[in-house]
C-alpha cells in the first residue's frame, strides 16, 4: 500500500512535471518567436527600416572557429562594411553563415528553396558553378559589371572574368587567384650530405638517392625508413605522374584533358600509363610506404616527415613553413641537425618540370536569378575592389596588426590576442580574390612569402619558384562539359582507385589491373567527357 | 459490440494516439511528394512541379549502372556479415553482465562499455589507422618487433571486412546491452531461485529462463535489423573504407553521396532511396509474417 | 568436474572476458584525454599513446574560456531535456493505445507508422516544411521533426503487450479510465523502458547535428555537437577545401579538438550510470510465457 501511494504520487509528478516544462518552453518559444522576423542584420540596429533602406544578404563560410566575443556575422570586418559601405550606401548588410564541410549542400537547399538564398553567393566548385547556370538559376550579370562594376573589372581583369562566362555571358565573377605555383619537392639534405650525393635534379637522380635512403639508412631509422613519401592526395604524386605526359598537341591536350571537379586530370594523356609504372615500381620496391593508400588527409604523412622517417616527397609548395602546419618546425625539434632542401626532381621527356598550377580564378561568386538586389551586391564587390578596402580588410591597422616591411604589411607576431582576432577570417570575407593583395605580381607573391615565420621565408621563396616553374595552365573550354558536370564527382574518385590499385598490385599484374579499372572509368562517363570535348574541339575549328 | 458503446469505451485511447498521429502526418507525410523526385528530371530552380517527369527513365539508367549493382552487393553483405557478428554481440554481453557477482564491477564496466558508442566515426577512423596501419600501426610494429610479418589488416579485402566487423562489434555491442538489460529487469527472480533449487546449472539456466525472457525484445530487433539490410549508414564505411578496398567498402550510401548528392543528381539520390524503402519495407512485412509463424510474436 | 568447479570457472572467465572489453572501451577514450593533454608537437609526431606527453592545459583553458562553447553547452542541454520530455510523453501516448490489440484500426495505425521508417521526402521538401512553418532558427526544428521514433515506439509497444492483462483490469472493474490506467498502473510498471527510451533519444539528440546543419544559421542555437563537427572536419582536407590553397585558413590544435570532443561527450556519458536506479527488477516485464 506504501509504494503504491509513492508510485501515484510519482505518477502525478511527473505530470506536474511536464507540464511545467512545456509552458515554459512555450514561453521561450514565443520569445524567440518575436526576434525571428526577416532580416534581423549583422548587429547594427535594423528595427523599423528607415525608408529606402534595404537588406543585402551575402553568404560567409562557417568553420566553427569564431574567437571568443565574435560572431560570424558579427564581427570586427562584419561592422567595417556595414559603416563604410551599407551606411553610405543605405543598405543593410546582413551576412548568412554556411557551414564550409557541407557548404554545397546546404546552398542546392537554400536555391531551391528560392526565397531564403542569400543575394551573393559562391563556390569553389566548378561543378556546382556550371550546374547552376545550366540550370538557369543564376542571374546575367554582364550589364551590371558595366554599370556598377568598373572597378571590380579592373580589378579582376579579362583572363580572370572568362573562366566565368558561357558564351560571352558572366554568370559568375570569378575572384581573382593571386598564388598560381602549387607544387614543389622536398628531401633531406643532411641524409644526402652523409651520402655525398647531392640534390637530384632529374627523375634517375631522385630514384637513385630513393635507392640509397632505402639501402644504406642515413637517418639511423632501423629500418623504417620511408625514402618517398606519399599519400592519396594529390599534392604527393601530381608533380611525378604529370612528367610522365609525352609532349602534347593542342588537339590532344583539348580533347584528351579530362576536367573532374575542379582540377584537370592526365588519366587519357599519353604517358600516363607510365607514369603509373613507376608509382608501381617504387611501391614493389619498398620505397613507398604500405599505409599510403590510408592516408586521406596527409596526417600521417606529416607525422612520419616530423619525426625524420622521410627522405624525400612532393608537396603544396611550403605547406610544411606555416605556423599552423609546423611541420618542418617540428622536424627541426625532434631530429637535431635535419634540414629538408627544396627540389624540382621529376623530369620529362625535354628536360623540363611540368606540374599543374592553379587556375587564375578563385571562387566563383554567383547572383541567383531570383535576386532582387543584384544592383547593391555589385556595388558591394565593387566598392571591395576600390579604395583601400580590400586592403584594410585584409590586413587591418597599421600599427596594431601589422608593420611595413619593404612596402609589404606582415602581421605583427605580439600584437594582443583581440587585435589578431579582428582578422581571423579575412580570406572569407574579402571573397574577391585568394591570397593577400598588393598589387603587382612580385609584391604579391613576397606578401604570401612572408605568411610564413621569418626563419623559412629563403626556403619559401625558393618553394614558390618553383611551384611555378614549367606551370602547367588549365584548359579553358567556352562552355562547360555536361558530361563533367554529371560524373566528374564519381570519375575522380574511379582516378584516385585507379592510381592506388595499380600502384599497390605486384608488378606482373599491373597491366592487367590498368586495363580492367580503365574499362570502368571510361564506361562510368570517361568515354562521354572525351565524346563531348572532341566534338566540341571540332567545332572550334 | 455497437459503435457508440465501442467508442465509448476507448474514446480515450483514440484521444491519446492522435498528438502523435498529427505528427507523423504532418512532419512525414507531409514531405513525402519529394518521392517524385525519383520520376522527373529534376532542376533546382524549376522546383519539384516545374521539373520534367521522365517516368522510370532515371530507373533504368541506375539499374544499368555496375558500381549500383557493387555497392548493393556489398550493402547486402556488409549488413549481412553485421547480422551474423553485431547482433548476438550485446546479448551474450548483456548475459555475461547480468551473470556477474559483483554489484560494482557490473555497475562500472556497463558504463564503461558503451564509451565507444559515442566517439564519432571521424574519429575511430584516426584511431583505427594507428592501430592496424600495416607500416606505422601499433599492431603490426609490435608482430615486426616480435619478427613476425606485417599483417595488412586495411589494406587487403578480406582482413579488411575483418578489421570493418570487429570495430563495429566493439562501437555497438555496449550500447546495445542497455536494452537487454532492462529487459533482463523484468525476468521473475523466483523463477530463478526455483531453478536453482531444481539443480540446474548455469547454462541451463541461461537457456532455459533467461533467453526466453528475452525473446520478444530479441524477436523484436531482429525484425527491424532485417528490415533495414539494404539500409547502411553513410560514415562507418566511409570513414574505415579506403581506397585499396573499394570492391568491399564501396556501399549504396557512399555511391548516392558521389554520384548523387556531390553532384547535385537528386533524382539519383532519390531513386536509390526511393529502392531501399520499398525493398525494406517488404523484408520487415515478410520478416514480420515469418515471425509471427514461428514464434507467435510480432510487430504489426 | 563439479558443479561448484564449473559455476567458479565460469565466473572467473567471465570475469577476465569483462575486464579486457573494458580496456579496449576505454583505451581510445583515454587516448582521446591524453592528447586534449599534451603539446602540439607531440601530438602531431604521434608520440601520445594513453598518457599525456608534455602536460598542458592551455586546451581546455581555451575551451573553458570560449563564450560560444559554453553557450552551446547550456543550449545543448536546455534542448536535449525538452526533446526527451517531449519526444517521452509522445511515445507513451502512442504506444499505450497501440498496445491494446482489442484496438480498432490499430494493425492499420502501426503500417502507416512502420512505413515511415523507410520512406521519406528528402532533404528539400522537408527543409520547405519546415521553412512554411516558420519553425527556421527555433528550437522548435530541431524538436518536432524527431518527435516519435517508430523503432523506439515499437520497442514500447512490445514492453507494454508484455504486462499482464489481469493488473489493468484489476484496476478497470474498480472503476478506472484507459488514462488513469496509464498513470497508475502502466508507467511505474515501464519504468525501466522509459528510462532506456529516453536514454536514447537524449543520447540521440545530444549526438545528433545533421538537422541543425540544414534549419539553424544563428550561432545561439547551435548545439555542442555541430560545433565539434566543425571543428574536427575543418581540417579535413577535402578537394574544395585544397582549392583554397595552402596558408588560407587556421587549422585548430590537434590538442584543442581532443579537448573540446571531451567537452562535448563527458556531460553526456554520465547520464547513464544516474538513470541505473530505474533499472530495478520491476514486476513482471515480458514476463515469461510458460
Amino acid at each position: 500500500m506504501e509504494r503504491r501511494r509513492n508510485k501515484r504520487w510519482h505518477g502525478k509528478y511527473r505530470m506536474l512535471l511536464m507540464a511545467a516544462v512545456i509552458g515554459l518552453t512555450t514561453v521561450l518559444a514565443a520569445c524567440s518567436g518575436t526576434s525571428k522576423g526577416g532580416s534581423e542584420g549583422g548587429g547594427a540596429g535594423s528595427g523599423g527600416a528607415p525608408q529606402g533602406r534595404v537588406t543585402l544578404k551575402v553568404e560567409v563560410f562557417d568553420r566553427g572557429n569564431a574567437p571568443s566575443g565574435m560572431k560570424i556575422n558579427d564581427n570586427y570586418l562584419t561592422r567595417y562594411v556595414q559603416e563604410n559601405f551599407g551606411d553610405p550606401n543605405n543598405i543593410n548588410v546582413e551576412f548568412v553563415p554556411i557551414p564550409r564541410s557541407e557548404e554545397i549542400q546546404k546552398l542546392n537547399v537554400l536555391m531551391a528553396s528560392a526565397n531564403d538564398v542569400p543575394d551573393i553567393i559562391f563556390t569553389y566548385d566548378t561543378g556546382t558553378y556550371n550546374r547552376y547556370a545550366s540550370q538557369g538559376g543564376l542571374m546575367d550579370v554582364t550589364e551590371l559589371l558595366d554599370e556598377y562594376g568598373p572597378n571590380l573589372k579592373a580589378f579582376l581583369g579579362e583572363d580572370t572574368l572568362k573562366y566565368g562566362q558561357i558564351d560571352g555571358k558572366q554568370f559568375a565573377i570569378p575572384g581573382r587567384r593571386l598564388v598560381l605555383g602549387k607544387y614543389a619537392s622536398y628531401i633531406r639534405q643532411d641524409w644526402l650530405d652523409k651520402l655525398g650525393m647531392s640534390a637530384p635534379q632529374t627523375t634517375d637522380e631522385l630514384y637513385a638517392a630513393l635507392k640509397a635512403f632505402k639501402e644504406r639508412d642515413p637517418g639511423d631509422t632501423g629500418g623504417k625508413v620511408i625514402p618517398l613519401g606519399m599519400s592519396v592526395a594529390p599534392a604527393q604524386f601530381e608533380p611525378l605522374l604529370w612528367s610522365f605526359i609525352e609532349p602534347l598537341t593542342e588537339e590532344q591536350r583539348y580533347t584528351l584533358t579530362q576536367k573532374l571537379g575542379s582540377s584537370d586530370h592526365p588519366v587519357l594523356l599519353p604517358g600516363f600509363k607510365e607514369g603509373l609504372r613507376f608509382m608501381n615500381k617504387l611501391y614493389n620496391e619498398g620505397l613507398i610506404s604500405k599505409d599510403f593508400a590510408l592516408d586521406k588527409d596527409k596526417k600521417q604523412l606529416w607525422q612520419d616527415v616530423q619525426n625524420g622517417l622521410v627522405g624525400a616527397y612532393s608537396e603544396d609548395a611550403g605547406e610544411l613553413y606555416f605556423e599552423y602546419n609546423g611541420t618542418y618546425k617540428n622536424l627541426l625539434t625532434n631530429v637535431p641537425g635535419s634540414s629538408l632542401t627544396p627540389i624540382d626532381p621529376y623530369t620529362d621527356s625535354e628536360g623540363k618540370h611540368p606540374k599543374p598550377g592553379y587556375a587564375p580564378n578563385a571562387m566563383y561568386i554567383m547572383i541567383p536569378k531570383s535576386s532582387e538586389r543584384a544592383a547593391e551586391a555589385i556595388k558591394y564587390l565593387d566598392w571591395m575592389a576600390s579604395g583601400d578596402h580590400l586592403f584594410f580588410m585584409q590586413n587591418g591597422v597599421e600599427g596594431e596588426n601589422y608593420e611595413l616591411e619593404d612596402g609589404i604589411p606582415v602581421l605583427k607576431a605580439d600584437a594582443p590576442q583581440d587585435v589578431k582576432d579582428r582578422l581571423y577570417n579575412y580570406g572569407d570575407m574579402a571573397i574577391i580574390v585568394n591570397g593577400k593583395y598588393m598589387g603587382e605580381t612580385e609584391k604579391n607573391n613576397e606578401a604570401y612569402i612572408r605568411q610564413t615565420p621569418k626563419e623559412f621565408h629563403d626556403v619559401m621563396r625558393v618553394s614558390v619558384n618553383i611551384s611555378n616553374s614549367d606551370k602547367i595552365d588549365p584548359v579553358v573550354l567556352p562552355r562547360p562539359i555536361e558530361a563533367e558536370a554529371r560524373y566528374g564527382s564519381a570519375l575522380a574518385d574511379k582516378y584516385d582507385e585507379l592510381i592506388v590499385m595499380t600502384t599497390m598490385v605486384a608488378p606482373d599484374k599491373f597491366d592487367a589491373t590498368y586495363e580492367s579499372i580503365m574499362k570502368e572509368y571510361m564506361a562510368a562517363g570517361g568515354q562521354a567527357i572525351l565524346d563531348e570535348r572532341t566534338k566540341l574541339y571540332e567545332e572550334s575549328q | 459490440m455497437k459503435p457508440q458503446m465501442y467508442l465509448g469505451r476507448y474514446w480515450q485511447l483514440y484521444g491519446l494516439v492522435a498528438l502523435p498521429i498529427v505528427y507523423f502526418i504532418v512532419f512525414k507525410y507531409g514531405p513525402m511528394y519529394g518521392v517524385q523526385i525519383a520520376f522527373k528530371d529534376f532542376n533546382l530552380f524549376q522546383g519539384i512541379h516545374g521539373s520534367e517527369w521522365i517516368g522510370f527513365e532515371a530507373f533504368g539508367e541506375v539499374f544499368r549502372n555496375q558500381e549500383f549493382f557493387k555497392t548493393l552487393r556489398n550493402t547486402l553483405m556488409l549488413n549481412f556479415l553485421d547480422l551474423i557478428v553485431s547482433f548476438p554481440a550485446p546479448l551474450v554481453l548483456a548475459i555475461m553482465l547480468y551473470e556477474l557477482k559483483s554489484g560494482w564491477f557490473r555497475k562500472f564496466s556497463q558504463t564503461v562499455l558503451y564509451v565507444p558508442h559515442f566517439i564519432s566515426w571521424v574519429i575511430i577512423g584516426g584511431i583505427v589507422y594507428q592501430v592496424f596501419g600495416t607500416q606505422s600501426g601499433m599492431i603490426n610494429n609490435v608482430l615486426t618487433g616480435l619478427g613476425l610479418r606485417e599483417i595488412p589488416f586495411l589494406t587487403e579485402k578480406g582482413n579488411w571486412l575483418a578489421t570493418y566487423l570487429a570495430t563495429g562489434v566493439w562501437q555497438s555491442a555496449g550500447w546495445g546491452t542497455i536494452l537487454y538489460l532492462a529487459a533482463l529487469t523484468g525476468i521473475n527472480r523466483e523463477l530463478f531461485e526455483a531453478a536453482e533449487v531444481d539443480g540446474a546449472g548455469r547454462f541451463k539456466r541461461i537457456w532455459h529462463i533467461t533467453l526466453p525472457g528475452l525473446k520478444t525484445t530479441i524477436v523484436t530487433l531482429l525484425i527491424i535489423n532485417l528490415g533495414h539490410i539494404i539500409t547502411i549508414g553513410f560514415e562507418r564505411p566511409y570513414v574505415i573504407g579506403n581506397l585499396a578496398v573499394r570492391e568491399y567498402s564501396d556501399v549504396l550510401s557512399t555511391f548516392v553521396y558521389r554520384v548523387g548528392l556531390e553532384s547535385g543528381q537528386y533524382t539519383l539520390a532519390t531513386v536509390v532511396g526511393l529502392f531501399q524503402a520499398v525493398v525494406g519495407l517488404v523484408f520487415v512485412l515478410g520478416a514480420n509474417f515469418i515471425s509471427k509463424k514461428l514464434t507467435d510474436e510480432s510487430i504489426l | 568436474m563439479s558443479e561448484r568447479t564449473a559455476n567458479r570457472i565460469f565466473d572467473t572467465s567471465n570475469v577476465i572476458l569483462i575486464a579486457i572489453a573494458v580496456l579496449l572501451c576505454v583505451a581510445p577514450f583515454l587516448h582521446i584525454i591524453a592528447i586534449s593533454l599534451s603539446s602540439s608537437r607531440a601530438i602531431m609526431s604521434g608520440e601520445v599513446t594513453l598518457l599525456p606527453v608534455q602536460l598542458t592545459y592551455e586546451a581546455y583553458r581555451r575551451v573553458f574560456t570560449d563564450q560560444a562553447m559554453l553557450q552551446s553547452l547550456g543550449f545543448t542541454i536546455f534542448l536535449t531535456v525538452l526533446t526527451t520530455v517531449l519526444c517521452m510523453a509522445m511515445t507513451v501516448a502512442a504506444a499505450y493505445p497501440l498496445s491494446k490489440t482489442q484496438l480498432k484500426g490499430r494493425r492499420l495505425l502501426m503500417f502507416v507508422i512502420i512505413v515511415t521508417m523507410f520512406f521519406s521526402g528528402g532533404m528539400i521538401p522537408e527543409y520547405i516544411l519546415i521553412r512554411d512553418l516558420n519553425l527556421l532558427n527555433t528550437v522548435w526544428a530541431l524538436v518536432l521533426p524527431g518527435l516519435v521514433s517508430p523503432f523506439y515506439l515499437i520497442i514500447m509497444i512490445s514492453f507494454l503487450k508484455g504486462i499482464p492483462e489481469s493488473l489493468e483490469e484489476a484496476a478497470e472493474i474498480d472503476g478506472s479510465t484507459h488514462i488513469g490506467t496509464l498513470f497508475r498502473i502502466t508507467l511505474p510498471l515501464s519504468m525501466p523502458v522509459i528510462a532506456t527510451l529516453s536514454l536514447f533519444y537524449a543520447v540521440g539528440r545530444w549526438n545528433g547535428f545533421q538537422d541543425t546543419l540544414l534549419y539553424i544559421t544563428k550561432p545561439e542555437l547551435y548545439p555542442l555537437q555541430l560545433k565539434l563537427y566543425q571543428i574536427i572536419n575543418n581540417s579535413q582536407a577535402s578537394d574544395l577545401m585544397r582549392m583554397e590553397g595552402a596558408g588560407m585558413y587556421e587549422v585548430l590544435p590537434e590538442g584543442l579538438k581532443a579537448a573540446s570532443v571531451i567537452f562535448a561527450t563527458v556531460p553526456i556519458l554520465i547520464v547513464y550510470p544516474w538513470l541505473q536506479r530505474y533499472f530495478v527488477n520491476g514486476v513482471m516485464i515480458g514476463a515469461v510465457k510458460g
